[in-house]
């Protein structure tokens, strides 16, 4: 990142004013339950962004959402049998306040969704998006991004990228439609001195020190890769695991999905594709009964193959971006940090 | 054939099924019927070349759809037509909710499609060889694919021989087929039932016990498999230990997928996904991935 | 319920769901947490993890019984002697904390003679249960500094399921473990919400927070308040209802705990003038959110008696078995479409706020309620689930300090809750129970109403399972739960089923006294030999034909997990159904 200007925090509401105008804003909010979700903001004046928490959902609810409607279909009474894809609008949607984990999370879903023209509805809201990324000057309690390499700073892949110095955010221009932010509207933003520039290495550091978690990826990965796991994990993780799923639907990286069909009436009906989960018995079992992963035994053994070996082999990095979620989720302690913990022993 | 779809706009949407009407139906045993199809809708194929339906050559043999199915969603089917026959065809065990509404359709009901998807059977890799097909059951639907196409191209390829099996006689399925394949004298076809019956004066045993009566020439000859897991499993072992390499041994494997393409990841198989890597194996790459049918 | 009111006073959790994670030692008994009750089986693996013991009680092996230090796989419907069994232990080992039994509780001697004559050979044969095993049990659970013991419905739903919570109570007196934080007795409740429908008075012999009918007092404050004089005696319980009929009661010895003196202010208490037949017929039946026809006992019963109504009304946000034959459906608002309270097994009060309108014409209960009221001659005048809060803080003490205006924004409210300023209470009877004293209560072994015999010779256990909920009138909905459990399964042993030729997915029917159902065979060692375990989610299946009403006596809650059956191949379907 090149460009590097000054915001002053007083000036932050005014510019999202600005922006919602053009933009649909999606930020995190704290709503009245205490939640902080990232959600739209339809009236910036009036709701401000939480950036002091970590919104329990992530981008993926926006980009590849949980329910998508993929078609009506309808039956005629010669037994013809129609598909007609529903009318949909993109808006052009700016996300603000995104942290690096989250960031990198999207840069993920690019790589799996983007290639070959699979998906056009991804390829369509992705298209449509702007980031504005936001530096962690302190992790919060589950977070372990620096082990996997995905924080607490963002080095690249936002539009404009944010480092909160106290009475101004750093601005670090990415890629080009945060360019196209500072030259429209220059006058939110002044150049930054280097003794800034030089304060957001110093934060950087701090933050690196600032993990309360000591958590081993490198080494559970090398151990995945070299099959050299300590015997038992996979048991101990299938018997601590309690089905829900929580895991997959809160990780920003999950994109396993099903499709079924919700009859509406004897002729009617919607094609849905739904968020699905490897850690499901039912995701691989098939109709005549044989299940080729023995639940009982390896059911979450893709799930961490695959974001921490097969990923890193196909992509050149794992897919955990070491956000946390699923460390507050799980029911059994069988997220991916007890994983990590138990491939070390 | 690629049946892929244009969305208004003209991007290919690769979810949107196209319509194709049961034109005939053939009862093959009480759980087994294949349905033959014409496709409604002309098809782009993914490389954006356009054919239509039937006459082209655009899927091979061992290739999948995934079939629509009213207020069912889809399920991944193997074409077990050849793409040198006139028509598509998918043949069906009645298994769970969709196959068993596919058991129920009429003639002139429509299902959708959309594919063809998954790597082939290497048919060039085959020419010149010996093919000893191996089915269990609804295993012989995507072998009968390249059955017809060898058929077809008889100069290509040496002399054919099937052991086919099934539980009973009254389970044995394809036998338009079989009775056509025994005819024509350029097939050896053997069939064995698990359990005889009355009437029943063919052989009786698994298709490993056909197997071991046959003396293939280890060098010449190619082995095809498809049928349930053991099966898989055992004819693997067996062939194999005749002395055929393991990259001449070539099976295809089922599982549970939703979307073809590479994304959904239910079939997913160590580092493959079955739907694009896949479905057809040689012994020689299953025995690099860890794998229930080998188990 | 009626177990716990009467030794402790009040029917419910003692703790909260997050104190079990401290506790040294978890006694769980009669529950599959893992699947019933996940978010309280995380804290009792996060308390395993700081090195808590955990022992198991049931005879199913079921995930969190693999998970414990120590299982005891006891005989079906012998829970009374093998408690009893740990109790004598405890005093012979001088382990029993004799202080808190000084100060805390009455009728201990007769206890304690009972005990002392006690034979432990016995209860080995009335339970199955190695005497090393029950004394292991005995020294994990009597040495705790702090023990907490959880239950669920595997030791309610028994014709003795009263003096079953009445033993696990003395367990946890004779060693203390009831005052303290991170130590109690907690049944886990199966439903968001049903320890609320308890605390507003869905119970045969209570007003609302557990005041009961028969008092005067209790009654014209209600009077007051409502200007109408409630029924100075209870009414019908649920199978009273539903069956047109009191069900049979255990046909076991009587128990000790039938004496007066642990006679409950529930069902069967007062001969009031008045007071209607018990035999006369109920004539029109309004039912809301229950699906009878698939979750009560002998189905073919609940038919029979609903056919003979001269009307009846369901309220439920799906079309069920039950509303389905109902003359008039009110469509209900699910819980997003509403506004209103839950309380949950911990007696927390929680707030929920409507997030989406109802569809349609659905309405939520609360104006269903007013509507018919309204038509019925007696306006309800609630603006709103906030004022109806403020009548309920107003006429029962223990949710007296509750207003929604508190709970909003928070995590709720654990009741008692006397007043405003009062912050709730996490764990109850902390210096006094809520009778005074704590009762120690005598039970003797009964056996099931119905045991197995040449004809019937195995016994039927039924539960859920974790992907599916009740009746499944929301989770079958469900695209994704309904893929992880699409067909009704049998859980059998497999050498029941060698003994049979049934193969794993093969269809199998059972039978009992009261009907037969077919299944999907499903071989399990979670089964002991010589017993079936099946689910009552699936209208297909619904296992409850099987199912007897005989019920304990007091509280009423039928003998769902045990009667007898017999298992046959299904055959002429190859083993696979739709």
């Amino acid at each position: 990142m090149s460009d590097q200007y000054l915001l002053s925090r007083d000036h932050l509401a005014p510019l999202l004013r600005r922006l919602a105008k053009e933009y649909r804003l999606v930020a995190p909010v704290r709503n009245d339950h205490g939640d902080t979700m990232f959600q739209e903001i339809a009236n910036p004046v009036a709701t401000v962004p939480d950036l002091e928490s970590q919104p329990q959902n992530s981008l993926k609810d926006f980009l590849f959402p949980q329910q998508e409607h993929l078609y009506d279909y309808r039956l005629d009474d010669a037994g013809g049998y129609h598909f007609q894809p529903p009318a949909t609008t993109t808006p052009p949607t700016l996300f603000f306040g995104v942290r690096p984990c989250d960031l990198n999370a999207v840069l993920y879903l690019d790589v799996v969704f983007l290639p070959g023209r699979r998906e056009l509805s991804y390829r369509r809201r992705r298209e449509n998006s702007l980031l504005i990324g936001l530096n962690c000057n302190q992790p919060f309690a589950d977070c372990f991004c620096a082990a996997v390499n995905a924080g607490p700073f963002l080095e690249e892949g936002s539009d404009l990228q944010l480092t909160d110095l106290g009475r101004d955010f750093l601005v670090e221009v990415g890629r080009a439609g945060g360019a196209e932010i500072i030259r429209r509207w220059p006058h939110f933003f002044r150049s930054a001195p280097a003794e800034e520039r030089n304060r957001r290495f110093q934060l950087y550091l701090e933050a690196r020190g600032g993990f309360s978690r000591q958590v081993h990826a490198d080494q559970a990965i090398k151990r995945l890769a070299a099959d050299t796991l300590p015997s038992g994990v996979w048991e101990e993780l299938a018997t601590r695991c309690q089905d829900c799923n929580g895991c997959a639907y809160l990780c920003p990286t999950c994109t396993c999905f099903t499709i079924v069909d919700q009859p509406q009436d004897q002729h009617h009906g919607r094609r849905l594709r739904l968020w699905d989960a490897c850690t499901a018995t039912g995701f691989t079992a098939m109709a005549g009964g044989h299940n080729p992963v023995q639940p009982g035994k390896d059911k979450l053994r893709q799930r961490f193959r695959h974001k921490l070996e097969l990923d890193v082999k196909k992509h050149g990095r794992p897919s955990c971006m070491g956000c946390g979620r699923c460390v507050g989720a799980c029911f059994g302690g069988a997220d991916i940090l007890h994983f990590i913990n138990l491939a070390g022993r | 054939m690629t049946i892929d779809k244009i969305r208004p706009g003209g991007v290919i949407d690769p979810y949107l099924p196209v319509r194709a009407r049961i034109s005939r139906i053939i009862e093959e045993n009480p759980r087994i019927r294949t349905l033959v199809l014409e496709p409604l809708e002309e098809l782009p194929a993914a490389n954006g070349a356009r054919s239509t339906a039937g006459r082209s050559s655009a899927y091979q043999p061992g290739q999948f759809v995934m079939v629509s199915v009213p207020h069912c969603g889809e399920a991944p089917i193997s074409l077990a037509s050849s793409p040198h026959e006139p028509e598509l065809r998918l043949s069906v065990l009645k298994v769970g909710l969709l196959t068993e509404a596919l058991h129920r359709l009429p003639v002139g009901a429509e299902v959708g499609l959309r594919g063809p998807y998954g790597r082939p059977f290497p048919l060039a890799d085959l020419h010149g060889r010996r093919l000893l097909f191996i089915a269990g059951g609804i295993g012989l639907a995507p072998l009968r694919s390249v059955l017809e196409s060898c058929l077809a191209e008889p100069e290509k390829f040496g002399p054919l021989t099937l052991l086919y099996g099934s539980r009973t006689p009254a389970d044995l399925a394809f036998g338009e087929d079989l009775a056509r394949w025994q005819q024509s004298g350029r097939v050896d076809c053997r069939l064995t039932v698990d359990q005889g019956a009355p009437g029943w004066t063919g052989a009786v045993g698994l298709v490993t016990e056909l197997l071991a009566e046959l003396e293939p020439a280890p060098e010449q000859t190619s082995v095809l498999i498809c049928g349930p897991p053991p099966m898989i499993r055992a004819v693997c072992r067996q062939t194999a230990a005749t002395g055929i390499a393991p990259e001449q041994i070539i099976t295809t494997l089922e599982r549970q997928m939703k979307c073809g393409l590479g994304l959904c990841r239910h079939c997913h198989l160590d580092h493959h996904l079955v739907c694009v890597d896949g479905p057809v194996y040689t012994l020689a790459q299953l025995q690099q991935l860890e794998i229930m049918e080998l188990g | 319920m009626a177990g716990l009111a009467t030794t402790f006073g009040s029917g419910a959790m003692t703790n909260s769901i997050n104190e079990i994670e401290a506790a040294e030692v978890i006694l769980v008994s009669g529950s599959n947490t893992t699947e019933a009750h996940p978010q309280v089986a995380r804290r009792i693996y996060a308390a395993k993890d700081r090195g808590a013991k955990l022992i198991v009680i049931d005879p199913r092996r079921t995930a969190i019984a693999r998970l414990a230090d120590l299982h005891l796989a006891l005989k079906p419907g012998s829970d009374i002697p093998l408690i009893n069994g740990l109790m004598k232990v405890i005093l012979d080992e001088n382990l029993a904390d004799d202080l808190f039994i000084e100060l805390r509780t009455e009728n201990f001697f007769a206890l304690r003679d009972y005990l002392y004559r006690l034979d432990l050979a016995e209860v080995y044969r009335q339970t199955g249960v190695a005497p090393e095993e029950l004394r292991r049990a005995a020294l994990l659970y009597g040495r705790a500094g702090k023990a907490v013991i959880c239950y669920c419905l595997g030791v309610t739903q028994h014709v003795c399921g009263t003096a079953n919570v009445e033993v696990l109570a003395n367990l946890a007196m004779l060693t203390g473990n009831v005052e303290k934080e991170d130590a109690g007795v907690d049944p886990l409740r199966g439903q968001n919400n049903v320890q609320g429908a308890c605390d507003m008075g869905a119970l045969p012999g209570m007003l609302p927070g557990y005041q009961p009918v028969t008092d005067p007092e209790a009654r014209q404050r209600f009077a007051a308040a409502w200007g109408v004089e409630p029924p100075a005696w209870p009414g019908r319980t649920l199978l009273a209802m539903t069956h047109g009929r009191e069900p049979d009661s255990g046909d076991g010895p009587v128990s000790k705990s039938d004496s007066p003196a642990a006679k409950p202010g529930g069902a069967g208490g007062a001969d009031q003038p008045g007071q209607p037949d018990p035999a006369s017929g109920i004539r029109a039946l309004l039912i809301m959110g229950e699906n009878p026809l698939l979750s009560d006992p002998d189905l073919n019963g609940v038919a029979e008696n609903f056919r003979r109504l001269d009307f009846l009304a369901v309220s439920d946000i799906f079309l069920t078995e039950t509303a389905a034959q109902a003359d008039v459906v009110f469509p209900a608002a699910c819980f997003a479409e509403k506004d209103g309270c839950f309380t949950n097994t911990e007696r927390r009060v929680q707030l929920i706020s409507r997030a989406v309108a109802p569809p349609g014409q659905a309405k939520s209960d609360l104006e269903i309620i007013a509507a018919l009221s309204q038509q019925l001659g007696y306006p309800m005048d609630y603006q709103s689930a906030a004022e109806v809060m403020e009548e309920i803080a107003l006429l029962t003490p223990i949710y007296g300090g509750i207003y929604h205006d508190r709970l909003a924004g928070g995590w709720g409210l654990q009741w008692p809750c006397w007043d405003r300023q009062h912050p709730g209470t996490p764990y109850l009877h902390k210096y006094y129970f809520t009778r005074g004293r704590g009762r120690f209560a005598v039970a003797e072994h009964q056996p099931p109403a119905e045991s197995t015999d040449a004809d019937y010779p195995l016994l039927l256990n039924t539960g859920r399972v974790y992907h599916h909920y009740h009746t499944g009138s929301m989770t079958r909905h469900s695209a994704i739960l309904n893929r992880e459990c699409r067909h009704p399964l049998l859980q059998i042993n497999p050498a029941d089923a060698r003994a049979r030729q049934i193969a794993g997915g093969e269809a199998v029917r059972l039978i009992s006294r009261r009907g037969e159902v077919e299944f999907k065979a499903e071989l399990s060692q979670q089964v002991p030999p010589g017993m079936v375990y099946g689910n009552f989610h699936f209208a297909e299946a619904p296992i409850n034909q099987l199912t007897t009403t005989a019920s304990d006596r007091r509280a009423r809650c039928p003998e769902y997990k045990i009667c007898a059956v017999r298992l046959e191949k299904a055959g002429g379907d190859e083993g696979r159904r739709p």
